[in-house]
């Protein structure tokens, strides 16, 4: 009897768990088949799964008529940039609160903890004004140089910190090397996999970043993808939308992302709950 | 006589372990009294006058903060933003536990894959993704009210009626984050010894005893970081709305932080009056977490 209901309900839960991923996958599977249709075909009723005939022609329009291949380049370098000096800024703070014995330390690494919850709506009108007097609107630095030391970065790699055995460091010390020779040479190489994580978290913050592009960057052949995109829904508006196109270019955004995410998952979702979790 | 000379190592050579935390963790300070401690010092200035960017700054005291409370726009966007922090706190948050739970059972098979599927949501642009489900929403159309139709439902306007625009935004955020938050459980209850539940089974305990008994005070400092930081991000959404209904229509789905772009920066340039928004959603994010962290016992010395 016990062995009935408990097959039972390892049935249930397997079908619920199926049906919550099929909810999950179904969207961008929608995304990506109905890039394919045409727009009518995309709001016929009842809906089909594959297209009727598959077409290719929004993703030739999004390259020809719009600036999404300009958008598409600016936010790789944007999210590229942002992603190397946060890596360096990051690791090298965390170095610091991990393997250092300072005065202040304690008080310091409160501030950056609570720091992280000040919402960024309150920053966002002064910021805009200090941004437009220093003539700094429509600037990549701007995307940038705000978001390059992040308080949740540091945090991470001082947790990995500890995994790094002190000795090493003054061994290192007694043959004579600099401090920041240690972590550039020792520490860095050492911290690889947390740097992946930190990458992936980094650069899909960046790529997907919305808000702050969105009230930054003027002109069009500056946008970053997110901010092009949702232009795009704008200038179509006056006359019929270009579901079409808009989700061709929906698949291409999704596409470096994702791929990242599958290829790194690991390690990113490691770095993610690591300090969550106290062990 | 010939000098031997030892070379003395130099101030920073002697200094520097002394001294190199303090660079090694500077950027962040500089960074953030520059882009964040002190714009947000300029931004309580700015709440106390009136100002559109190009006059004078006027003085205006707490009329800001005043005329906030009679905002008709405003009080609505707060309502519907306690509705997005409320449902993502006691619906999302909730349903990515379970999921969680089911996730690291023991009978359950290809974890792996399934855990991956739940979390891709979030990795994905919100702009890109919300394009989709403009097409999902559709009323005539679109797969949700296609699928509701075969249960009987009749079709609904889910973007264009007030009575369900923020059910719709729900949705997207449902999707998007349910997988996300369950990662915290998942990695919580895998540090649960796999023994206090053999214990808790021979003394006759039936799952739910089990979940309530054992998994949820284990899980305890889980459930706050992740209520917390489910509270700060639902507090501030902005993209799900606006690219889903624009907070309309009449704006029953817009939340603090869309008013807050349309009164500061899209539309009325009003720099004093949007730093007073958002002045009030910091306060408001501030005083709840402070609540979330008293009730689960945070201040208490024991």
């Amino acid at each position: 009897m016990a062995k009935a209901w408990r097959s039972a309900f390892a049935i249930v839960v397997h079908a619920l768990l199926i049906i919550g991923a099929l909810i999950t996958v179904l969207p961008f599977l929608w995304m990506v088949l109905s890039s394919f249709k045409t727009t009518t075909e995309i709001f016929r009723y009842p809906p089909a799964l594959l297209p009727d005939r598959w077409i290719f022609r929004h993703y030739l329009d999004l390259f020809r008529t719009t600036l999404f291949p300009r958008w598409y380049g600016n936010s790789l370098w944007v999210a590229t940039i942002a992603t190397l000096a946060v890596l360096f800024f990051s690791s090298l703070a965390g170095f610091g609160f991990g393997k250092y014995d300072f005065w202040g330390r304690e008080v310091l690494f409160n501030i950056l903890i609570a720091s992280m919850i000040v919402p960024f709506g309150v920053v966002l009108i002064p910021l805009f004004v200090m941004v437009s007097r220093l003539g700094m609107i429509d600037k990549y630095a701007t995307l940038i140089v705000p978001f390059m030391a992040p308080a949740f970065g540091i945090f991470m790699m001082k947790q990995f910190m500890a995994s790094i055995p002190s000795e090493l460091l003054d061994s290192a010390r007694i043959d004579g090397a600099q401090e920041f020779g240690i972590y550039w040479r020792i520490v860095l190489p050492l911290l690889r996999p947390a740097l992946g994580a930190l990458t992936v978290y980094t650069f899909l913050g960046s790529w997907n970043s919305f808000l702050w592009p969105l009230v930054i960057m003027r002109s069009m052949a500056r946008y970053t993808l997110p901010v092009g995109l949702a232009t795009l829904i704008g200038i179509s508006s006056g006359g019929k939308i270009e579901y079409g196109m808009l989700l061709a270019g929906s698949t291409l955004v999704s596409l470096p992302v994702v791929t990242l995410f599958l290829l790194m998952q690991r390690q990113f979702i490691a770095g993610l709950t690591l300090g969550s979790v106290k062990e | 006589m010939t000098a031997v000379t030892v070379q003395r190592p130099s101030w920073w050579q002697r200094n520097q372990r002394r001294l190199a935390p303090y660079f090694f963790i500077a950027p962040f300070y500089i960074l953030f009294i520059v882009f964040f401690l002190g714009p947000g010092v300029f931004a309580l200035y700015l709440s106390l006058h009136s100002w559109n960017g190009i006059g004078p700054l006027k003085f205006v005291g707490l009329s800001n903060f005043k005329e906030l409370l009679t905002d008709t726009v405003f009080l609505k966007a707060l309502r519907n933003t306690a509705f997005y922090s409320g449902t993502s706190l006691f619906v999302v948050t909730p349903i990515s536990l379970l999921l969680a739970v089911a996730l690291n059972a023991r009978l359950v098979r290809f974890k792996d894959t399934l855990r991956t599927i739940y979390f891709t949501p979030i990795v994905t642009s919100s702009v890109a993704i919300s394009i989709v489900f403009l097409v999902l929403y559709n009323q005539r159309s679109g797969l949700l009210n296609t699928v509701l139709g075969y249960l009987g439902i009749d079709p609904i306007n889910w973007l264009g009626s007030r009575q369900w625009s923020k059910l719709a935004v729900l949705g997207l955020v449902t999707w998007r984050w349910a997988g996300f938050n369950a990662i915290y459980f998942l990695a919580g209850l895998q540090t649960i010894p796999q023994t206090l539940y053999e214990a808790a089974m021979v003394d006759g305990a039936n799952r739910w005893q089990m979940f309530w008994e054992i998994t949820i005070p284990t899980l305890r400092p889980v459930l706050l970081f992740v209520a917390v930081i489910v509270l700060i991000g639902s507090a501030q959404i902005f993209e799900e709305p606006y690219m889903l209904t624009n907070g309309g229509p009449v704006d029953s789905s817009l939340s603090i932080a869309n008013y807050l772009y349309r009164v500061g920066l899209s539309q009325y340039l009003r720099f004093g009056y949007a730093s007073a928004i958002g002045f009030v959603m910091f306060a408001l994010i501030f005083f709840f977490s402070w609540l979330q962290m008293r009730s689960f016992g945070v201040f208490q010395e024991d």
